[in-house]
């Protein structure tokens, strides 16, 4: 089942939601234009989402111990 | 050899000139301010000019001549640097207002260290898009900076500082970053030759981050011997960043004279082969014959790279800012603030299946270099918009104007492969286009032979205003 890519409004009722999770304000004037950006940053997720990886496919961290 | 015939010379040549003592650093330092203090206030390259700092370390190469001892490889030769690379003394911008307010840096940046000790002349600081979010240099706290073939059109970024300035000849050689295309994209908008060093081989050591899994430093310049030169000066392990290779440096030297001859070239179809204006397309065609190139290759899901690309910067930029995000949102660009309050609320999971494909996706490349040294691509779609120009129509298709200008760069950092663009030799009057050679990761000597050669054939040529 592929991932679906969030039409504007959803990607608005997120983004309210989300920032108010992470104490981000968002006022009014700002939500239009940040829904538009989140919907292209969620449709390029499902695009990457829908890529099927193969399990042991791990990221590749710099981090070393 | 006066210092004013050394003007029309690349940062190579100024270093020979004073090397041999026929110009001094002092006369080709104040030659370089008289030019900006002319110059820029139409263009809006420089945010600082450091002319006491310039004039102290011409002083100090022209000194160590006198004194028999041999200042390095740029002796002499001016130089700038995109504003988010520390310089002593300096407050490190990153393009921004809100960086306004930090003390100066306390001592430089890696890069501009490295420069020094090779005997660069460091004149002054480069403007940029905020916090390096962006393709062309429309910074709304210190405005646009221009480019200097149509100064109605952007240089493209976010490095557009560090590409008019070498295309107006202000200095010969600058630094700038590559996060998605943004050393790039300001080279074939301007016509100068950039280059993006394997992911890990520069020290990004004292410059302010973007988002730090993609982050590259380099040069922009006006020869394939200059990028040459630089990349020696610049290249190496170093502690001090966590993403530095701990490789040694490999030292390409006169290496870049070589040719081509072993060299396995080949063209990237599919996506690097459309949605672009034809002349953009053309100018790959033109450089593969020229290299002889007749084959095709497909590289797997450049898209959804790019994606993966869009999503990690984004969450990784936000996160950086997200103080600044919550407390202060009006200070930011416009420009950028939307772009990174909707970065701030991206899905983990988008963003961890992002990495993971990423690993994905360079094993799939790898695989490609095993058949071919160099990847020939447009370096952007089109030529340089307009300033203010919000959408294109290219290829028939209206489009974004900003973001689609890394199109063909974001697939291609997104796993650190070495890329130079290249400016391509055009008639006066048209405006520029590069091309990216592309190589395996830390071969970046082909890509500087393949230069090289294209340079000396006449099909690519810097283009100074």
């Amino acid at each position: 089942m592929s991932y679906p890519a969030p039409d504007l409004a959803e990607a608005r009722a997120y983004a309210e939601r989300a920032a108010a999770a992470i104490g981000l304000p968002l006022s009014a004037e700002r939500i239009p234009a940040v829904a538009q950006h989140l919907a292209i940053l969620l449709a390029a997720a499902a695009l990457v989402l829908d890529f099927p990886l193969p399990e042991d496919e791990d990221a590749a961290p710099v981090f070393e111990p | 050899m006066s210092a004013a015939s050394l003007e029309a010379s690349d940062a190579v040549g100024v270093a020979e000139a004073v090397r041999a003592r026929r110009a001094t650093a002092a006369e080709v330092a104040e030659r370089a301010l008289a030019r900006i203090a002319a110059r820029d206030p139409a263009l809006n390259c420089f945010t600082a000019v450091l002319a006491e700092r310039a004039r102290r370390d011409a002083a100090a190469v022209d000194a160590a001549l006198a004194r028999g001892e041999d200042p390095g490889p740029l002796a002499g030769a001016p130089v700038a640097v995109k504003n988010l690379f520390d310089v002593e003394g300096l407050t490190t911008l990153a393009g921004s207002r809100i960086n306004a307010e930090r003390p100066p840096a306390s001592r430089d940046s890696a890069c501009v260290a490295a420069l020094r000790r090779a005997g660069a002349v460091l004149v002054g600081a480069l403007n940029m898009d905020e916090y390096a979010f962006g393709f062309t240099t429309q910074n709304t706290h210190y405005g646009p900076t221009r480019n200097p073939h149509d100064r109605d059109r952007v240089a493209g970024g976010s490095s557009g500082g560090s590409g008019a300035a070498v295309a107006a000849g202000l200095v010969p050689l600058t630094l700038g970053s590559d996060t998605n295309g943004s050393i790039r994209v300001p080279a074939a908008l301007c016509g100068v030759f950039g280059l993006k060093p394997t992911y890990g081989r520069v020290s990004r050591r004292g410059t302010a981050p973007f988002a730090g899994s993609f982050d590259h430093v380099g040069p922009l310049a006006r020869s394939t011997r200059d990028l040459a030169a630089a990349f020696d000066v610049l290249q190496g392990p170093d502690a001090a960043d966590p993403a530095a290779s701990r490789r040694p440096a490999e030292p390409v030297g006169q290496g870049w004279r070589q040719g081509i001859a072993g060299l396995r070239i080949a063209v990237a179809g599919e996506h690097f082969a459309r949605g672009g204006e034809p002349e953009a397309l053309a100018a790959v065609a033109e450089v593969a014959q020229a290299l002889g190139a007749r084959e095709t290759v497909i590289l797997p899901e450049p898209h959804r790279a790019r994606a993966a690309a869009l999503i990690i910067t984004s969450a990784e930029g936000a996160q950086l800012h997200l103080p600044d995000l919550r407390a202060r949102p009006d200070d930011f660009d416009p420009m950028t603030r939307d772009r990174f309050l909707a970065g701030a609320l991206v899905p983990a999971t988008a963003y961890v299946a992002a990495q993971r494909f990423r690993a994905w996706y360079r094993a799939a490349v790898r695989l490609l270099f095993n058949q071919i040294d160099v990847l020939l691509a447009p370096s952007t779609p089109y030529p340089a918009p307009r300033i203010g120009q919000e959408r294109i129509t290219v290829a028939g298709q209206e489009v974004p104007a900003r973001t689609t200008l890394g199109l063909y760069t974001q697939p291609l950092s997104f796993i650190g492969l070495p890329v130079i663009s290249v400016p391509m030799a055009r008639a006066p009057g048209r405006l520029p286009l590069g091309v990216q050679l592309v190589a395996a990761p830390f071969r970046e000597a082909a890509l500087l032979r393949v230069a090289a050669h294209l340079e000396a054939e006449g099909v690519v040529a810097a283009r100074i205003a």
